[in-house]
Protein backbone atom coordinates (compact mmCIF):
# COMPACT_ATOMS: atom_id res chain seq x y z
CA UNK A 1 0.00 0.00 0.00
CA UNK A 2 1.52 3.20 -0.93
CA UNK A 3 1.01 6.30 1.23
CA UNK A 4 -1.82 8.40 0.77
CA UNK A 5 -1.38 11.43 -2.06
CA UNK A 6 -1.58 14.11 0.20
CA UNK A 7 -0.10 13.08 3.90
CA UNK A 8 -1.67 15.59 5.88
CA UNK A 9 -5.23 15.12 4.54
CA UNK A 10 -7.47 12.58 6.24
CA UNK A 11 -8.08 9.07 4.34
CA UNK A 12 -11.73 8.41 3.24
CA UNK A 13 -13.50 5.72 4.59
CA UNK A 14 -12.94 3.88 1.22
CA UNK A 15 -9.32 4.55 1.08
CA UNK A 16 -8.78 3.35 4.77
CA UNK A 17 -11.08 0.38 4.04
CA UNK A 18 -8.53 -0.33 1.44
CA UNK A 19 -5.65 -0.30 3.72
CA UNK A 20 -6.68 -3.40 5.89
CA UNK A 21 -5.62 -6.31 4.50
CA UNK A 22 -2.17 -4.86 2.92
CA UNK A 23 1.23 -5.61 4.09
CA UNK A 24 1.05 -3.42 6.37
CA UNK A 25 -2.38 -3.98 8.25
CA UNK A 26 -2.95 -8.17 7.81
CA UNK A 27 -6.34 -9.39 9.15
CA UNK A 28 -5.93 -12.77 11.05
CA UNK A 29 -9.04 -14.97 11.05
CA UNK A 30 -10.10 -17.27 14.12
CA UNK A 31 -12.73 -19.07 14.53
CA UNK A 32 -13.17 -19.14 18.28
CA UNK A 33 -11.82 -17.54 21.23
CA UNK A 34 -9.32 -20.15 21.47
CA UNK A 35 -7.66 -19.38 18.50
CA UNK A 36 -7.71 -16.02 18.91
CA UNK A 37 -5.61 -16.70 21.93
CA UNK A 38 -3.13 -18.69 20.25
CA UNK A 39 -3.22 -16.02 17.11
CA UNK A 40 -1.84 -13.56 19.81
CA UNK A 41 0.28 -15.67 21.62
CA UNK A 42 2.37 -16.08 18.12
CA UNK A 43 2.71 -12.75 17.89
CA UNK A 44 6.56 -11.48 19.11
CA UNK A 45 6.83 -11.14 23.12
CA UNK A 46 6.92 -7.00 21.89
CA UNK A 47 4.15 -6.68 20.04
CA UNK A 48 1.56 -4.36 22.15
CA UNK A 49 -1.93 -5.79 22.62
CA UNK A 50 -5.44 -2.96 21.77
CA UNK A 51 -7.78 -5.36 23.49
CA UNK A 52 -11.09 -5.21 25.80
CA UNK A 53 -9.04 -6.55 28.51
CA UNK A 54 -6.35 -3.83 28.50
CA UNK A 55 -7.97 -0.89 29.85
CA UNK A 56 -6.50 2.39 30.33
CA UNK A 57 -4.98 3.81 33.38
CA UNK A 58 -8.41 4.82 35.32
CA UNK A 59 -7.10 8.22 37.19
CA UNK A 60 -5.16 9.31 34.20
CA UNK A 61 -6.61 11.33 31.11
CA UNK A 62 -6.46 10.25 27.32
CA UNK A 63 -2.77 12.49 27.12
CA UNK A 64 -1.28 11.46 30.41
CA UNK A 65 -2.32 7.37 29.54
CA UNK A 66 0.11 8.33 26.24
CA UNK A 67 2.68 10.81 27.44
CA UNK A 68 3.52 7.70 29.92
CA UNK A 69 5.47 5.61 27.91
CA UNK A 70 8.33 7.93 26.91
CA UNK A 71 8.17 9.44 29.95
CA UNK A 72 8.87 5.58 32.03
CA UNK A 73 10.42 4.24 29.32
CA UNK A 74 13.20 6.91 27.92
CA UNK A 75 13.05 9.01 30.73
CA UNK A 76 11.36 11.82 28.70
CA UNK A 77 10.21 15.13 30.65
CA UNK A 78 6.36 15.19 31.21
CA UNK A 79 6.24 18.13 28.48
CA UNK A 80 8.28 16.69 25.75
CA UNK A 81 6.05 13.50 26.10
CA UNK A 82 2.87 15.09 26.20
CA UNK A 83 3.52 16.94 23.29
CA UNK A 84 4.25 13.56 21.49
CA UNK A 85 0.94 12.42 22.55
CA UNK A 86 -0.98 16.00 21.07
CA UNK A 87 0.59 15.67 17.60
CA UNK A 88 -1.08 11.76 17.32
CA UNK A 89 -4.07 13.20 18.85
CA UNK A 90 -4.43 15.53 16.62
CA UNK A 91 -3.15 13.69 13.53
CA UNK A 92 -6.36 11.78 14.06
CA UNK A 93 -8.35 15.29 14.70
CA UNK A 94 -9.16 13.83 18.62
CA UNK A 95 -7.63 16.67 20.82
CA UNK A 96 -11.23 16.89 22.49
CA UNK A 97 -10.81 13.37 24.34
CA UNK A 98 -7.27 14.69 25.50
CA UNK A 99 -8.07 15.43 28.76
CA UNK A 100 -11.05 13.09 29.74
CA UNK A 101 -10.54 9.70 31.35
CA UNK A 102 -11.84 6.48 30.66
CA UNK A 103 -15.56 6.42 31.53
CA UNK A 104 -15.98 9.58 30.02
CA UNK A 105 -15.29 8.38 26.37
CA UNK A 106 -17.26 6.38 23.58
CA UNK A 107 -16.32 3.58 23.07
CA UNK A 108 -14.47 4.80 19.71
CA UNK A 109 -12.42 7.64 21.67
CA UNK A 110 -11.41 4.49 24.01
CA UNK A 111 -10.23 2.71 21.17
CA UNK A 112 -8.61 5.29 19.75
CA UNK A 113 -6.96 6.31 22.51
CA UNK A 114 -5.59 2.77 23.30
CA UNK A 115 -4.18 2.40 20.05
CA UNK A 116 -2.52 5.69 20.01
CA UNK A 117 -1.20 4.56 23.65
CA UNK A 118 -0.05 1.45 21.82
CA UNK A 119 2.38 3.71 19.03
CA UNK A 120 4.16 5.37 21.95
CA UNK A 121 5.35 2.16 22.92
CA UNK A 122 7.08 2.17 19.44
CA UNK A 123 6.45 -1.70 18.64
CA UNK A 124 7.21 -3.64 15.86
CA UNK A 125 3.28 -5.14 15.93
CA UNK A 126 0.39 -3.97 17.34
CA UNK A 127 -2.33 -6.73 17.72
CA UNK A 128 -5.90 -5.35 17.46
CA UNK A 129 -7.92 -7.89 19.34
CA UNK A 130 -11.33 -8.40 18.08
CA UNK A 131 -12.17 -5.08 17.40
CA UNK A 132 -15.39 -5.91 17.54
CA UNK A 133 -15.33 -5.81 21.24
CA UNK A 134 -13.80 -2.50 21.03
CA UNK A 135 -16.20 -1.13 18.88
CA UNK A 136 -19.55 -2.77 19.60
CA UNK A 137 -21.50 0.36 18.13
CA UNK A 138 -19.64 0.67 15.29
CA UNK A 139 -19.13 -0.34 11.97
CA UNK A 140 -15.98 -1.31 12.47
CA UNK A 141 -14.05 -2.40 9.34
CA UNK A 142 -13.85 1.30 7.74
CA UNK A 143 -13.61 3.06 11.21
CA UNK A 144 -10.66 1.17 11.50
CA UNK A 145 -9.09 1.22 8.07
CA UNK A 146 -9.67 5.19 8.21
CA UNK A 147 -7.96 5.30 11.81
CA UNK A 148 -4.61 2.94 11.00
CA UNK A 149 -4.63 4.95 7.37
CA UNK A 150 -4.42 8.29 8.80
CA UNK A 151 -1.56 7.06 11.40
CA UNK A 152 0.15 4.98 8.30
CA UNK A 153 4.03 7.10 9.32
CA UNK A 154 3.44 6.16 13.01
CA UNK A 155 3.35 2.48 13.40
CA UNK A 156 5.24 -0.38 11.90
CA UNK A 157 2.74 -3.13 11.33
CA UNK A 158 -0.96 -4.21 12.94
CA UNK A 159 -2.70 -7.38 13.03
CA UNK A 160 -6.50 -7.06 13.46
CA UNK A 161 -7.51 -10.62 14.70
CA UNK A 162 -11.18 -10.70 14.01
CA UNK A 163 -13.41 -13.56 14.05
CA UNK A 164 -14.17 -15.48 10.45
CA UNK A 165 -17.84 -15.05 10.52
CA UNK A 166 -17.30 -11.16 10.75
CA UNK A 167 -15.13 -10.90 6.78
CA UNK A 168 -18.03 -10.04 5.25
CA UNK A 169 -18.46 -6.89 7.21
CA UNK A 170 -14.75 -6.03 5.70
CA UNK A 171 -15.85 -5.92 2.17
CA UNK A 172 -16.80 -2.43 0.39
CA UNK A 173 -20.24 -1.50 0.69
CA UNK B 1 -16.84 -41.01 62.97
CA UNK B 2 -19.22 -38.03 62.28
CA UNK B 3 -17.33 -36.14 65.01
CA UNK B 4 -13.60 -36.86 63.48
CA UNK B 5 -15.29 -35.51 60.46
CA UNK B 6 -16.73 -32.36 61.95
CA UNK B 7 -13.15 -31.53 63.82
CA UNK B 8 -11.44 -32.51 60.60
CA UNK B 9 -13.13 -29.65 58.84
CA UNK B 10 -12.54 -27.49 61.77
CA UNK B 11 -9.10 -28.12 62.05
CA UNK B 12 -8.57 -27.84 58.24
CA UNK B 13 -11.05 -24.54 58.28
CA UNK B 14 -8.60 -22.94 60.86
CA UNK B 15 -5.48 -24.15 58.89
CA UNK B 16 -6.27 -22.30 56.21
CA UNK B 17 -7.07 -18.90 57.41
CA UNK B 18 -3.52 -19.73 59.21
CA UNK B 19 -2.06 -19.86 56.25
CA UNK B 20 -3.70 -17.48 54.71
CA UNK B 21 -2.75 -14.71 57.45
CA UNK B 22 0.87 -15.96 57.33
CA UNK B 23 1.01 -15.64 53.46
CA UNK B 24 -0.29 -11.78 53.85
CA UNK B 25 2.21 -11.29 56.42
CA UNK B 26 5.07 -12.84 54.27
CA UNK B 27 3.69 -10.73 51.19
CA UNK B 28 4.22 -7.76 52.80
CA UNK B 29 7.05 -8.38 54.55
CA UNK B 30 8.48 -9.37 50.99
CA UNK B 31 6.57 -5.99 49.14
CA UNK B 32 8.29 -3.90 52.08
CA UNK B 33 11.47 -5.27 50.98
CA UNK B 34 10.82 -4.94 47.51
CA UNK B 35 10.18 -1.07 47.97
CA UNK B 36 12.96 -0.60 50.05
CA UNK B 37 15.19 -1.66 47.48
CA UNK B 38 13.54 -0.43 44.39
CA UNK B 39 13.46 3.28 46.84
CA UNK B 40 17.03 2.79 47.08
CA UNK B 41 18.13 2.28 43.29
CA UNK B 42 18.80 5.17 41.20
CA UNK B 43 17.12 3.39 38.34
CA UNK B 44 13.69 3.46 39.50
CA UNK B 45 13.88 7.47 39.24
CA UNK B 46 13.01 8.63 35.82
CA UNK B 47 10.42 11.28 34.70
CA UNK B 48 7.01 9.12 35.06
CA UNK B 49 7.93 8.00 38.81
CA UNK B 50 8.96 11.37 39.95
CA UNK B 51 5.75 12.84 38.39
CA UNK B 52 3.82 9.67 40.47
CA UNK B 53 6.12 10.86 43.71
CA UNK B 54 5.46 14.69 43.33
CA UNK B 55 1.58 13.95 43.17
CA UNK B 56 1.44 11.13 46.09
CA UNK B 57 3.11 14.35 48.21
CA UNK B 58 0.45 16.75 46.84
CA UNK B 59 -2.15 14.79 47.56
CA UNK B 60 -0.93 13.89 50.89
CA UNK B 61 0.90 16.24 52.44
CA UNK B 62 0.32 19.39 50.53
CA UNK B 63 -3.32 19.33 49.88
CA UNK B 64 -3.80 18.97 53.99
CA UNK B 65 -1.41 20.84 55.25
CA UNK B 66 -3.43 24.01 56.42
CA UNK B 67 -5.98 21.92 57.69
CA UNK B 68 -3.81 19.34 59.78
CA UNK B 69 -1.68 22.15 60.63
CA UNK B 70 -4.35 24.13 62.75
CA UNK B 71 -5.52 20.79 64.07
CA UNK B 72 -2.29 19.78 65.23
CA UNK B 73 -2.18 23.03 67.31
CA UNK B 74 -5.11 22.47 68.66
CA UNK B 75 -4.51 19.68 69.92
CA UNK B 76 -1.14 20.33 71.08
CA UNK B 77 -2.86 23.53 73.36
CA UNK B 78 -5.50 21.59 75.14
CA UNK B 79 -2.81 18.92 75.86
CA UNK B 80 -0.38 21.33 76.78
CA UNK B 81 -2.68 23.33 79.15
CA UNK B 82 -4.01 19.74 80.81
CA UNK B 83 -0.10 18.78 80.93
CA UNK B 84 0.95 22.16 82.38
CA UNK B 85 -1.94 22.84 85.13
CA UNK B 86 -1.77 19.06 86.08
CA UNK B 87 1.86 19.48 86.81
CA UNK B 88 1.07 22.93 88.44
CA UNK B 89 -1.47 21.54 90.91
CA UNK B 90 0.59 18.51 92.15
CA UNK B 91 3.98 21.13 92.72
CA UNK B 92 5.69 19.34 89.56
CA UNK B 93 5.98 22.68 87.18
CA UNK B 94 9.81 22.67 86.75
CA UNK B 95 9.19 18.94 84.57
CA UNK B 96 6.05 20.43 83.23
CA UNK B 97 7.94 21.41 79.91
CA UNK B 98 9.51 18.34 79.44
CA UNK B 99 7.17 16.18 79.85
CA UNK B 100 4.74 18.08 77.42
CA UNK B 101 7.84 17.82 74.40
CA UNK B 102 8.04 13.91 75.20
CA UNK B 103 4.05 12.92 75.53
CA UNK B 104 3.02 14.97 72.19
CA UNK B 105 6.61 15.66 69.86
CA UNK B 106 8.17 12.31 70.32
CA UNK B 107 5.03 10.49 71.28
CA UNK B 108 1.28 11.39 70.51
CA UNK B 109 2.40 14.13 67.28
CA UNK B 110 3.47 11.45 65.29
CA UNK B 111 1.19 8.65 65.63
CA UNK B 112 -1.59 10.97 65.21
CA UNK B 113 -0.01 12.37 61.79
CA UNK B 114 0.35 8.07 60.81
CA UNK B 115 -3.08 7.88 61.16
CA UNK B 116 -4.51 10.84 59.99
CA UNK B 117 -3.11 10.15 57.04
CA UNK B 118 -3.94 5.95 57.20
CA UNK B 119 -7.61 7.46 57.22
CA UNK B 120 -7.19 10.28 54.62
CA UNK B 121 -4.35 8.45 52.01
CA UNK B 122 -4.20 5.01 52.82
CA UNK B 123 -8.22 3.58 52.14
CA UNK B 124 -7.32 5.32 48.51
CA UNK B 125 -4.33 4.02 47.79
CA UNK B 126 -5.75 0.48 48.87
CA UNK B 127 -9.31 0.98 47.07
CA UNK B 128 -7.26 1.61 44.07
CA UNK B 129 -5.07 -0.92 43.58
CA UNK B 130 -7.48 -3.81 44.51
CA UNK B 131 -9.60 -1.55 41.58
CA UNK B 132 -6.23 -1.29 39.39
CA UNK B 133 -5.75 -5.46 39.77
CA UNK B 134 -9.39 -6.14 39.33
CA UNK B 135 -9.56 -4.15 36.38
CA UNK B 136 -6.33 -5.89 34.60
CA UNK B 137 -4.72 -2.02 34.29
CA UNK B 138 -1.46 -3.72 36.25
CA UNK B 139 -1.81 -6.37 32.96
CA UNK B 140 -1.88 -3.39 30.83
CA UNK B 141 0.68 -1.18 32.01
CA UNK B 142 3.20 -4.36 31.97
CA UNK B 143 2.00 -5.09 28.45
CA UNK B 144 3.08 -1.54 27.20
CA UNK B 145 6.65 -2.36 28.78
CA UNK B 146 5.60 -0.15 31.89
CA UNK B 147 6.67 -1.77 35.72
CA UNK B 148 3.58 -1.10 37.56
CA UNK B 149 5.68 -1.73 40.65
CA UNK B 150 8.10 0.93 39.55
CA UNK B 151 5.39 3.26 38.33
CA UNK B 152 2.76 2.95 40.79
CA UNK B 153 3.29 1.67 43.67
CA UNK B 154 7.24 2.33 44.75
CA UNK B 155 6.58 6.39 44.26
CA UNK B 156 3.58 6.12 46.19
CA UNK B 157 5.70 4.32 49.36
CA UNK B 158 8.09 7.16 48.59
CA UNK B 159 5.59 9.73 48.58
CA UNK B 160 3.63 8.63 51.79
CA UNK B 161 7.09 8.35 53.46
CA UNK B 162 7.80 11.57 52.99
CA UNK B 163 4.52 12.92 53.63
CA UNK B 164 4.34 11.63 56.87
CA UNK B 165 7.52 12.38 57.58
CA UNK B 166 6.81 16.13 56.54
CA UNK B 167 3.87 16.25 58.26
CA UNK B 168 5.17 14.91 61.74
CA UNK B 169 7.61 17.45 61.30
CA UNK B 170 5.72 20.51 61.04
CA UNK B 171 3.37 19.55 63.25
CA UNK B 172 5.99 18.80 66.04
CA UNK B 173 7.62 22.51 65.49
CA UNK B 174 4.12 23.72 66.12
CA UNK B 175 3.69 21.92 69.47
CA UNK B 176 7.11 23.29 70.39
CA UNK B 177 6.52 27.10 69.28
CA UNK B 178 3.17 26.49 71.67
CA UNK B 179 4.52 24.61 74.45
CA UNK B 180 6.95 27.73 74.94
CA UNK B 181 4.42 30.50 74.27
CA UNK B 182 2.23 28.57 77.09
CA UNK B 183 4.69 27.86 79.48
CA UNK B 184 6.77 30.50 79.22
CA UNK B 185 4.01 33.62 77.56
CA UNK B 186 5.23 34.75 74.52
CA UNK B 187 7.95 37.07 75.18
CA UNK B 188 11.86 35.77 74.43
CA UNK B 189 13.44 35.98 77.55
CA UNK B 190 13.44 32.46 78.87
CA UNK B 191 14.44 31.45 75.97
CA UNK B 192 18.10 29.80 76.67
CA UNK B 193 16.23 28.15 79.25
CA UNK B 194 13.64 26.82 77.12
CA UNK B 195 16.44 25.36 74.50
CA UNK B 196 18.92 24.01 77.17
CA UNK B 197 15.36 21.58 77.86
CA UNK B 198 14.81 21.00 74.14
CA UNK B 199 18.25 19.92 73.80
CA UNK B 200 18.45 18.25 76.90
CA UNK B 201 15.28 15.80 75.21
CA UNK B 202 16.53 15.74 71.67
CA UNK B 203 20.17 13.73 71.92
CA UNK B 204 21.01 12.40 69.03
CA UNK B 205 19.83 8.72 70.21
CA UNK B 206 16.08 10.58 70.38
CA UNK B 207 16.18 12.26 67.33
CA UNK B 208 17.48 9.03 65.29
CA UNK B 209 14.65 6.86 67.25
CA UNK B 210 12.18 9.47 66.17
CA UNK B 211 13.52 9.85 62.72
CA UNK B 212 13.40 6.07 62.12
CA UNK B 213 9.70 5.61 63.90
CA UNK B 214 8.60 8.00 61.47
CA UNK B 215 10.21 6.27 58.59
CA UNK B 216 8.18 3.06 59.23
CA UNK B 217 4.99 4.45 60.35
CA UNK B 218 5.48 6.24 56.85
CA UNK B 219 6.06 2.96 55.48
CA UNK B 220 3.14 1.07 56.93
CA UNK B 221 0.76 3.45 55.78
CA UNK B 222 1.41 3.09 52.66
CA UNK B 223 3.13 -0.62 52.30
CA UNK B 224 0.42 -2.05 53.90
CA UNK B 225 -2.40 -0.98 52.02
CA UNK B 226 -0.61 -1.30 48.55
CA UNK B 227 0.30 -5.23 49.74
CA UNK B 228 -3.15 -5.65 50.19
CA UNK B 229 -4.96 -4.24 47.39
CA UNK B 230 -2.44 -6.25 45.36
CA UNK B 231 -3.27 -9.50 47.58
CA UNK B 232 -6.98 -9.50 46.66
CA UNK B 233 -8.64 -11.59 44.43
CA UNK B 234 -9.91 -10.24 40.80
CA UNK B 235 -13.33 -9.85 41.60
CA UNK B 236 -14.84 -6.60 42.16
CA UNK B 237 -16.87 -7.42 45.40
CA UNK B 238 -13.29 -8.08 47.23
CA UNK B 239 -12.16 -4.44 46.82
CA UNK B 240 -14.24 -3.78 50.17
CA UNK B 241 -13.14 -6.82 51.49
CA UNK B 242 -9.59 -6.10 50.64
CA UNK B 243 -9.59 -2.59 52.18
CA UNK B 244 -11.40 -3.66 55.69
CA UNK B 245 -8.44 -6.26 55.85
CA UNK B 246 -5.79 -2.98 54.88
CA UNK B 247 -6.63 -1.01 57.46
CA UNK B 248 -7.01 -3.13 60.46
CA UNK B 249 -3.58 -4.36 59.46
CA UNK B 250 -2.38 -1.24 59.30
CA UNK B 251 -4.03 -0.29 62.29
CA UNK B 252 -2.14 -2.99 64.72
CA UNK B 253 1.04 -2.11 62.86
CA UNK B 254 0.80 0.98 64.01
CA UNK B 255 0.42 0.52 67.49
CA UNK B 256 3.15 -1.91 67.51
CA UNK B 257 5.32 0.21 66.11
CA UNK B 258 4.55 2.75 68.36
CA UNK B 259 4.48 0.29 71.64
CA UNK B 260 7.73 -1.06 70.60
CA UNK B 261 9.38 2.40 70.61
CA UNK B 262 7.58 3.03 73.71
CA UNK B 263 9.03 0.42 75.55
CA UNK B 264 12.76 0.64 73.84
CA UNK B 265 12.55 4.41 75.32
CA UNK B 266 11.03 3.99 78.54
CA UNK B 267 11.61 0.30 79.96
Amino acid sequence: MAALPDSNRSPTLEEGLRFLGTDRVELKWVEDLAGGRSMIDSAPDSAVLVTEALPLRANLSVLENMAIVPQYRHDTPYEAAADQAWQLLSRLEVTAMAFKRDPDLTSEERFQAKFLRAIMAAPPIIVIDRPGQLLPDTHYPPFLGRCLATLENHFEQCWIVDYLWNEPLYAPR
Amino acid sequence: MIQFQAINETLTRRGAATLSWLRGWGSLIWFAYSALVHALSPATYNSATRSVIQKQIYFTAWQILPGYTLFAALLSFVIIQIVVSTARDFGLSDFALETVIRVLVLEILPLVTALFVALRSSAAINTEVALMNVHNEIKALEDLGVDAMQLEFIPRVIGGTLSVLALSTVSGLMALILAYVVVYGAHPWNFPAYTLVVSKIFDLGILLGLGFKVVLFGMAVTVIPISEGLRAPSKLFFVPIAVLRGMVRLFFVLMLIEVASLALKYI
